[in-house]
């Protein structure tokens, strides 16, 4: 049975959010994408999917906290500690399954609420092996950059010339907090961080909320003129170790693109998939997860990126939605925001930012530093 | 915007301040422990080695991921350390600008699956993948028994 995605909400991208609270802006986020798939929460779904950690909210058992703000009370709801596109895996089998018609999936940032952001991070690090050494985590950053520039042939310009891209991308879209006139010779000149890893490398933080609305294909068809289909997902995740994992390639991509591919047939990811909107939380992130999806050939993605074959108007436009280096790192929800926006470009609805009638749309995810786990999700419209 | 009414007025915004009282012990388990009680007693580095895989694994573990058959060969690693991966790190974990960078390093040792992710003690121009570097250990004696017995890896 075929899954559609019928309703989106996005609330835009901001640095701070002062005057409303985490929850508030679920709320928001659930009432736009309540309208645009035209259902009564109350009534018509049966059940709720949230995506989120304890510690990037700041309170634990983040799950009770959930029901009120999207209409979930006393309704079957549950938490997803991973990124929003194992969110929407999950609420994809929850109707194939027949559990339910129509199950709403959210994922979230209020990340500037969160005064020690690094410290979160750090947090996330092995605490016998890795976390007594200390040290700002985007050093695990710098050394995959270098291992991957090393093995791949990607150079720190073709990296920098992602960012200007992706910022650019930005300024159009009206959902992004970052948009901006970077040119890659500002990225190089940028401070280092963790060389080769520079400020300008690493997407900036922003706050959200995202909300989607699937359906059963009955019940889609019913719900939406053209829904978006979601024709396959996958994810995985490398041994966590930084120690025994891959440093040059980003395996778990490629094992999350495998599954997915494999559900929606696709044989040929470069030449079938229309747009992508991957994984670019570092500028790096953008070619090593194109490489690992099969979007691009090894040895061959700088000359791609200088070419400009992964811009709006070129074959295979890659994050046309600015990334997450354009709108804003916007955490666990990262994957979901992705999903958001190869929803609006099959729909047709992208404004300034719209690719040229695509049908077949990639959505990748990861996780972030220090994980080794990513996820994706095959999107398409029409037969 | 779905609320009608929006705050304009940066004096009426309000949060309060709190933090997580959140401390642990941070349990070694049966491989830590042995890998550290050897570190803390004679500086070697040990790894755990599956047989049926022909994996050494650093750090060393009871299970191999591979096989998920439990590990209880234990064996030093030899040689140097080659470096794999270097970064120089001009933050430090408060965001801050020490004058000096840290150089940080992904370290293999041949033979080995895994390896250290450790600070390496070499000027930043010079730190290179490929160079070969070995442990720098607290004196014995003053060991403790956890990772930072290693204080760097240096040529
Ligand atoms: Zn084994």
């Amino acid at each position: 049975m075929r899954v559609g995605i019928v309703g989106v909400g996005v609330v835009p991208f901001r640095t701070v959010t002062p005057e409303y609270s985490w929850k508030e802006i679920m709320y928001e986020a659930a009432q736009r994408a309540y309208a645009d798939a035209g259902v009564d929460p109350r009534a018509d779904v049966g059940s709720f999917v949230t995506c989120a950690e304890d510690y990037w909210e700041g309170f634990g058992i983040f799950d009770e906290f959930t029901p009120d703000q999207l209409g979930a009370v006393l309704r079957p709801a549950c938490t997803v500690t991973g990124d929003g596109i194992h969110g929407l895996a999950q609420a994809m089998m929850q109707i194939q399954a027949g559990l339910a018609d129509v199950v709403v999936v959210e994922a979230h940032s209020k990340v500037s609420d969160l005064l020690t952001y690094a410290g979160v991070v750090h947090h996330a690090f092995d605490p016998i092996w890795n976390k007594p050494l200390g040290g700002h985590p985007y050093y695990v950053a710098g050394l995959e950059m270098d291992a991957y520039l090393r093995a791949s042939r990607v150079g720190e310009k073709a990296c920098a010339a992602v960012v200007a891209k992706n910022r650019q991308n930005a300024l159009t879209n009206p959902r992004a907090a970052h948009g901006s006139k970077v040119t890659p010779e500002d990225v190089l000149a940028s401070p280092p961080i963790s060389a080769p890893l520079k400020d300008l490398d690493v997407a900036p933080l922003a706050d959200t909320s995202i909300v989607l609305v699937l359906a059963a294909e009955s019940r889609a068809r019913k719900l939406a003129a053209n829904p978006v289909w979601i024709r396959g997902v996958g994810w995985s995740s490398d041994s966590p170790w930084l120690e025994t994992r891959s440093w040059t390639t980003a395996a778990y991509a490629a094992m999350a693109g495998k599954m997915a591919y494999a559900q929606a047939k696709i044989r040929n990811p470069a030449k079938e998939v229309e747009v992508a909107e991957i994984d670019d939380k570092f500028s790096y992130k953008e070619p090593q997860h194109l490489e690992a999806l099969g979007l691009s050939k090894k040895g061959s993605t700088a000359n791609a990126i200088s070419r400009g074959d992964f811009d709006i108007g070129a074959k295979l436009p890659v994050n046309p939605s600015g990334g997450s280096i354009g709108c804003g790192n916007v955490i666990e929800a990262s994957g979901l925001h992705r999903v958001a926006e190869v929803v609006l470009q099959l729909r047709g609805e992208a404004g300034q930012n719209q690719v040229d009638h695509p049908r077949t749309g990639l959505a990748a995810s990861w996780r972030g530093i220090p994980t080794a786990t990513g996820a994706v999700a095959v999107l398409g419209v029409g037969r | 915007m779905t609320f009608r009414d929006r705050t304009t007025n940066v004096d009426a915004l309000r949060s309060w301040r709190g933090d997580v009282e959140a401390d642990y012990i941070y349990t070694t388990g049966v491989a830590g422990e042995r890998f550290f009680t050897e570190l803390r007693d004679t500086g070697r580095i040990l790894a755990a080695h599956c047989e049926a895989c022909e994996r050494t694994y650093l750090p060393p573990r009871m299970y191999c991921e591979k096989c998920l058959g439990p590990l209880s060969d234990w064996r030093p690693v030899r040689g140097p350390a080659t470096v794999e991966a270097v970064t120089i790190a001009s933050v430090d974990a408060h965001g801050n600008r020490p004058p000096e960078p840290e150089v940080w390093a992904v370290l293999r040792w041949r033979g080995i699956h895994g390896g250290l992710v450790h600070r390496l003690a070499v000027p930043p121009k010079q730190a290179k993948p490929g160079l070969k570097v070995h442990p720098v250990l607290r004196p014995a004696g003053s060991r403790v028994g956890n990772i930072t017995d290693i204080l760097y890896f240096a040529p």
